[in-house]
């Protein structure tokens, strides 16, 4: 033990080695996306070499109606998509942590079927399904599909925070004379409150960037922005800009999530110590 | 009289319409949906716009990206498509299931400029079912810096089998073309099906991997060639025209063995929701302003000639743009007839070649 402690000192080989290791597989996961954002920015189709600055690609996607549309139906569906399966994902676990053993872990089986399995099975196992029951595909039968495979990863996300949960607290509301709703709603949803949250953002990017499945279930007069850019002839750089934008509201998104509660946190601390 | 006044002045606005008709104004199909469905990255949006202001309709305007998923798409269900742009060899399939309706030829009436290598192929041999959209052969790029021009001519396809170019060439990962170099740099036609001769392909394909070992690709080879990384590669025409149009170093060539080309063309499914709207929009995209716009944004062939002319001529976006302009009137080069067993076959052997990298 006190070896490691040496070694963990900064300024040792081995530290050196550690963090030369993490820097390694930050610059691997964000390379990519770095390399993506700059070269929206150039004034050329070019993906190899960069010619100058320029915002014309930002242009090109503000004044193409096929792409906005095709980002404005990604949003819709992964939007409802989102809420409904974040709503029966969160329901059906709490159920599950209350069933039985036998049920539970039969259930979770079938659970976790479509989070393994291939999306090419699933997809066409719902074309398949929508063709035989004579529903003619739309924008409906292509939410349905979303709403139907981000259900899983709510109901994993969920799960293991329920089963940490102390059920005396539930039991203790309820003695004191809230109805079973009010304690579902006022009691356990809020001390699961981030695992939901978690499934939620799970669920939406799931959903947002979901080809094969919507490929096959989608109607002729929908197209997600997934669908758009696998079609595409030869690549256009407007999806550099698309995706450099995503990009920015994702980290804008993440930087305000986690800003908020430490916000708020401050604030609760100071009118404390007023009081 | 005052009768009389109102009766004339009904007619006359009972006749207004007329007048606007006769003037040619076009017709109002108070906001219906035309449904299109193209290649991705294959039109100029603007087109549509103006085709939506002319006719008072809204284009629902959606891609795939191949005939196969095309033909997939159109077998799961009864999507009431008003136009579609397959290649020539899946419409051949299409007309022979009797999937699609003749054109009505009294609105589809401006073909005149078609240019001849695309008017009345093999496929549809009067143009009822089909009018081309954008055309283009398969060809090779290099770079003139790093291969003598005269060399690249007289070799043709043969460049792919120099052991002399070792590593520097790019290949389509693609069964269809690389068959087709194959057979027709042994002398065969692209569409045999006669067992030595594909034998004989496989072979020279299994040579070319030992003896050039290219980078298999795709689109990427389009970037390479316009940044030179390579010397040379397998492209298509309007592919070519851009990379040329980037780089100058660049020349092309349309190999002396013969080439494939390939046709994309409208047609109009006979499930479609709206025939009318649909002859409408084909004569629209045929028209010369409409043409030309696609041709230029695109960089693929326009089928009309004197678009054809314009772009290539002085002035035009193509000029000196030796890609631009496929080679008309060769007598070794083939369009694709539809064979699904023989495609199937060449595919199967294709991985054998991949995998005997």
């Amino acid at each position: 033990m006190k070896k490691n402690a040496k070694h963990s000192r900064s300024g040792s080989p081995w530290s050196f080695f550690t963090s030369g290791y993490l820097v390694l597989v930050l610059l691997f996961i964000y390379l990519p996306i770095l390399y993506v954002m700059v070269f929206s920015f150039n004034d050329s189709k070019s993906m190899i070499s960069f010619s100058g600055f320029s915002l014309r690609w930002y242009e090109a996607l503000f004044s193409s109606r096929d792409m906005l549309e095709s980002i404005w139906t990604t949003v819709e569906v992964a939007v409802i998509a989102t809420v409904v399966s974040t709503v029966i994902g969160t329901v059906a676990a709490i159920g599950l942590s209350k069933a039985r053993r036998l049920i539970r872990t039969i259930v979770l089986e079938i659970n976790n079927l479509p989070v393994l399995n291939p999306d090419i099975v699933t997809a066409i196992g719902l074309m398949l399904l929508f063709l035989s029951l004579k529903v003619r595909r739309s924008i409906v039968t292509l939410t349905l599909a979303h709403i139907s495979f981000c259900i899983p990863y709510v109901i994993l996300s969920v799960l293991p925070k329920l089963r940490q949960l102390d059920d005396n607290v539930a039991e203790a509301a309820m003695d004191l004379g809230a109805t079973p709703f009010k304690a579902l709603t006022r009691v356990i949803i809020p001390q699961i409150y981030p695992a939901i949250l978690s499934g939620a953002l799970i669920a939406f990017s799931m959903s947002f960037d979901d080809f094969v499945i919507s490929y096959f279930t989608a109607g002729m007069d929908v197209q997600n922005i997934s669908m758009f850019v696998y079609s595409m002839k030869r690549f256009n750089p407007a999806v550099n800009a698309l995706s450099a934008l995503i990009v920015i509201v994702v980290t804008v998104i993440l930087i305000l999530a986690n800003l908020i509660p430490y916000l708020k946190d401050k604030k609760n601390n100071k009118e404390e110590q007023e009081t | 009289m005052k009768k009389i006044l109102c009766s004339l002045l009904a007619l006359v606005l009972a006749a207004l319409p007329l007048l606007a008709f006769a003037e040619g104004t076009d017709e109002d199909f108070g906001g219906v949906t035309l449904n299109v469905y193209n290649w991705g990255e294959y039109i100029d949006e603007a087109v549509l716009r103006e085709f939506e202001q002319r006719y008072n309709c809204k284009v629902n305007y959606k891609y795939y990206d191949s005939n196969e998923t095309l033909y997939t798409k159109l077998s799961g269900g009864d999507d009431p498509w008003d136009i579609l742009v397959p290649s020539d060899y899946m419409i051949e399939r299409l007309i022979k299931e009797g999937a699609l309706q003749p054109l009505d030829k009294s609105i589809v009436n401006n073909l005149d400029d078609l240019t001849d290598s695309v008017k009345n192929l093999a496929f549809d041999p009067d143009n009822t079912y089909s009018v081309p959209y954008l055309w283009q052969t398969v060809c090779i790029v290099y770079d003139t810096t790093k291969i003598d021009p005269a060399v690249v001519e007289e070799k043709g396809w043969d460049l792919f089998l120099d052991p002399a170019y070792k590593g520097h060439a790019y290949m389509y990962d693609s069964s269809r073309d690389a068959f087709m170099i194959a057979l027709k740099a042994l002398g065969y036609s692209m569409n045999t099906d006669n067992e030595q001769e594909i034998d004989a392909a496989h072979q020279w394909l299994l040579q070319m991997n030992s003896a050039l070992n290219p980078s298999y690709v795709t689109d990427e080879m389009i970037d390479g060639m316009a940044e030179g990384l390579k010397w040379f590669a397998l492209a298509y025409s309007g592919d070519a025209a851009y990379i040329l149009g980037e780089n100058e170093d660049m020349g092309f060539c349309a190999p002396k063995q013969g080439t494939n080309i390939a046709v994309d063309s409208m047609v109009i499914p006979a499930k479609a929701g709206n025939p009318r709207l649909a002859n409408l929009f084909i004569r629209f995209i045929c028209e010369y302003e409409t043409s030309l716009a696609i041709s230029s944004y695109t960089g693929y062939a326009s089928p009309n000639a004197k678009v054809l002319e314009t772009l290539s001529g002085p002035g035009g976006d193509y000029e000196g743009n030796d890609a631009y302009l496929p080679r008309a009137g060769y007598d070794l080069d083939e369009h694709y007839v539809d064979n699904v067993a023989l495609a199937a076959k060449l595919s199967d052997l294709w991985m054998k070649v991949m995998a005997a990298r």
